[in-house]
């Protein structure tokens, strides 16, 4: 979980190992052209060491030659001892270009040894001529390996002028290197850090974001951080309680939506209520009233009186019912014909009423008073304005899913401003309802019982008549 | 826009890479190593060709047969010398390889005093072989192992043959040649005298004179004022040739007379060009080399013991002025 030290640290081991790779190669590097130097200086050292091992000979020789002490003898011995060091010094010296010169150089210094030696030899026989001829010729011998050291260093710079200037120039190489590799890893390290640090900020500048937009009210804007420290734990943290409390915000809003519907609900229903207690004390006199002329009708012989008086009662006493019950549509139906009746009474000739019901879907629970008022917005916008009268069609029709109840006049229809009006619920001024009860209170009585707003819909044509479709669905009607 | 700078960063950094890697390369490329110590040459035969007249375009023909021969046989050779004739410088070298122990000397002869010590005392006293080229001194001075060069007696004839075919039977002529009587010059000179001294009428003049130029020019003056009627010159020195051939051109024209000489002197090849001499001898100076390095090696190698003391003689031919046109 501490990834974000985990970054950091290993940044900082890599940068630590390139330093330390290019500092190892440096010092090596370094360390190699100091060796390289000292070889070569060593040569040089080696054959100088002959030069003056020899000229250390003759000195000695001289001194002997002068003095011949004891002690004289053994620096003598002394220093030829040294010369002869110096020669094998010399000896590993041989390479191809100086094999030929440095063979003749190692011969001199035997030779100058063997003169040497000849000198002593002639000297304790006390052979002066001889002896020094033999120095002399010592000397020469010491002039010439003098000579000869300065060519045999002549051919090593030779030899090694092209070691020297490879070197010279693989310093500036190296300079060079040196630039070229400062500017890589500027450059990488750059990078690194930009890629590094953004691992880490873009997370936090993606959570202040986030908290930014929940302060200003915007819960539903998923936190999304991919990484895998800190950081994302808190994002995670964060979304968390973003749809928590997105989940309570939605929680409140239904709640209050049912409580607003409830509430709309009881204002409609207390509506109706009023409305029927309005016109209940009169019509309980009337409906009495009405079964006494009804009677009174068939003693005097007025049969068709009689039962359209009986009509009137029984679309009265149904009327006074409460209105917020379900009925069956056979009641529906029975008290829609008995109006019929009474409009046909009316109109005589010029009502024409068709039924065709399917008996069987005649269990369905249905609001009451509900077909009612429908047609008898057929009757007032189909028959009454025409003098030469209009048919009704009433339609009850058993599908596979859903019972389809169809009113149907042939009056002059509706424009679609009109209906829209309607399905949408909104109030309009009443024309002469005999029940009082507007199309709209019935659309919406419709809507709330069966729980779906296709319950009801509405086709017309301007002069082709109006056909009023409800569609009740069977399943769920029985818990209605 | 990110495409670009990512492509953009990503070319940087494969640029960057690309020369910190050649830079690397060239600095840690591993030819470190210093001439490789050796021993593997220890066993070969050192030979050293000593003359007194380094690069002059005769001793560098020697130089390079005898390079040639000594890569053949496997032997390391080297070429010392000094320049322009400085007897003292060369006497040294020869000193030098006689205490470096060498394993063969060839020599330009030179018939003096010190030469002829060193290589009869110090040679034998070291038990180096030395031979002579190009110049001989004899075999009873110098205990040379052998000679190999031209035949300068037969030189010497060959071009007083020439000589009296261009001049005829008769004429002065005078023999330049030099006052400390080489041992080659007395060859030539005494072939040249053998021929010329069968035709009565021929008159040979014998002029001596050191090598100083000055000599030279003084000498070419005198013989002139005393022989007014001198027919050819012969440069029996090739050295003297040039200073000769300058004065008797400060005098009059160098076309009527017959001026001959050898080949050993650096300028005599291109005074021939000139037309100025009129023809030389030439000598084989690259076959002497080669035959030098050679028969060092078979006398070394045991091949053939004792070598031919009278000498290996290269060929000569003569050279004319109009050939080389």
């Amino acid at each position: 979980m501490n990834s974000i030290q985990k970054k950091i640290l290993t940044l900082t081991t890599v940068v630590l190992v390139i330093m330390s790779v290019i500092w190892v190669a440096l010092t090596y590097y370094n360390h190699k052209t100091q060796n390289q130097y000292n070889e070569i200086l060593q040569r040089y050292l080696s054959l100088n060491e002959v030069t003056s091992a020899s000229q250390q000979v003759i000195t000695d020789l001289n001194n002997y030659m002068l003095k011949p002490t004891s002690e004289n003898l053994e620096l003598l011995e002394h220093s030829e001892e040294k010369l002869i060091e110096a020669k094998l010094d010399v000896d590993s010296l041989r390479n191809p270009e100086n094999n030929f010169t440095l063979s003749n150089y190692i011969n001199l210094i035997e030779s100058l040894q063997e003169t040497t030696d000849r000198f002593l030899l002639y000297f304790s026989e006390k052979d002066t001529e001889a002896s020094t001829k033999e120095f002399t010729e010592a000397m020469n011998i010491s002039n010439y390996i003098s000579e000869m050291t300065l060519t045999i260093l002549d051919t090593e710079l030779k030899t090694h002028d092209k070691f020297y200037r490879s070197i010279i120039e693989r310093s500036g190489e190296v300079i060079k290197l040196g630039i070229w590799l400062l500017l890589l890893i500027t450059f990488v390290l750059i990078l690194i850090t930009y890629w590094f640090s953004l691992g880490i900020t873009r997370p936090v500048l993606k959570l202040t974001q986030a908290a930014n937009e929940l302060s200003n009210g915007k819960f539903d804007v998923e936190i999304n951080v991919e990484t895998n420290d800190e950081i994302a734990f808190l994002a995670r943290t964060f979304d968390r309680m973003r749809n928590n409390i997105n989940n309570l915000i939605s929680e409140i809003k239904n709640k209050a939506q049912l409580e607003r519907e409830l509430q709309e609900n009881k204002i409609l229903l207390q509506e109706s209520q009023f409305r029927s207690l309005q016109s209940q004390i009169n019509p309980h006199f009337l409906f009495n009233t009405l079964n006494t002329l009804s009677k009174k009708a068939y003693l005097e012989g007025s049969e068709e009186t009689s039962d359209l008086l009986v009509s009137v009662a029984g679309l009265l006493r149904y009327n006074l019912k409460q209105i917020d019950r379900s009925v069956t549509l056979f009641e529906e139906v029975a008290v829609l014909k008995q109006y019929m009746d009474i409009q046909k009474a009316r109109f005589t000739e010029r009502l024409k009423f068709y039924v065709d019901v399917d008996e069987d879907c005649l269990f369905v629970r249905i609001p009451a008073l509900t077909l009612q008022p429908i047609i008898e917005n057929a009757v007032i916008h189909a028959i009454e304005p025409r003098e030469e009268g209009g048919i009704i069609w009433f339609r009850v029709k058993d599908g596979e899913e859903k019972i389809t109840i169809e009113i149907e006049d042939d009056g002059k229809g509706m424009d679609q401003e009109k209906i829209q009006q309607i399905l949408e619920e909104n109030q309009m001024e009443t024309e002469g309802h005999s029940t009082g009860i507007g199309f709209s209170n019935v659309v919406k009585r419709l809507r709330l019982f069966y729980g779906y707003d296709h319950v009801i819909n509405i086709f017309s044509d301007k002069g082709n008549g109006t056909k009023v479709v409800l569609s009740i669905q069977k399943e769920g009607v029985e818990k209605g | 826009m990110r495409k670009t700078s990512i492509f953009l960063l990503s070319l940087t950094f494969i640029i960057l890479c690309y020369f910190t890697f050649i830079s690397a390369k060239k600095v840690f490329r591993s030819d470190w190593q210093l001439a490789q110590e050796t021993n593997q040459n220890v066993d070969q035969h050192r030979l050293v060709l000593i003359t007194q007249d380094m690069e002059t375009s005769f001793w560098d023909q020697v130089e390079s047969g005898a390079r040639k021969q000594a890569l053949k046989e496997g032997a390391s050779l080297e070429v010392w010398g000094s320049y322009g004739n400085n007897q003292e410088d060369f006497l040294e070298k020869i000193e030098i390889a006689l205490y470096s122990k060498v394993d063969g000397i060839i020599v330009q002869g030179l018939d003096n005093a010190e030469f002829k010590e060193l290589t009869k005392i110090k040679a034998s006293f070291y038990g180096i072989p030395i031979i002579t080229v190009a110049n001989d001194v004899p075999m009873s001075e110098s205990f040379r192992r052998t000679f190999v060069g031209s035949d300068q007696y037969q030189a010497g004839r060959m071009l007083a043959n020439e000589l009296t075919k261009e001049m005829g039977t008769s004429g002065t002529v005078v023999l330049m040649y030099d006052s400390e009587h080489e041992y080659y010059q007395t060859q030539r000179l005494s072939g040249i005298q053998d021929v010329l001294h069968m035709y009565p009428n021929i008159k040979t003049v014998l002029a001596q004179t050191s090598e100083t130029r000055e000599q030279v020019l003084t000498t070419t003056q005198d013989v002139m004022n005393r022989n007014p009627d001198v027919d050819a010159f012969i440069a029996v020195n090739a050295n003297f040739a040039a200073g000769m051939v300058q004065e008797i051109g400060k005098r009059s024209q160098v076309e009527p007379y017959f001026i001959y000489s050898f080949d050993d002197a650096p300028e005599t090849l291109t005074l021939l060009k000139e037309e100025k001499l009129d023809g030389m001898v030439k000598q084989s100076p690259e076959m002497m080399g080669e035959n030098s390095v050679q028969l060092i090696m078979e006398w070394l190698n045991g091949d053939t013991v004792p070598l031919n003391t009278d000498g290996y003689f290269t060929d000569i031919h003569f050279l004319k002025a109009v050939d080389v046109q």
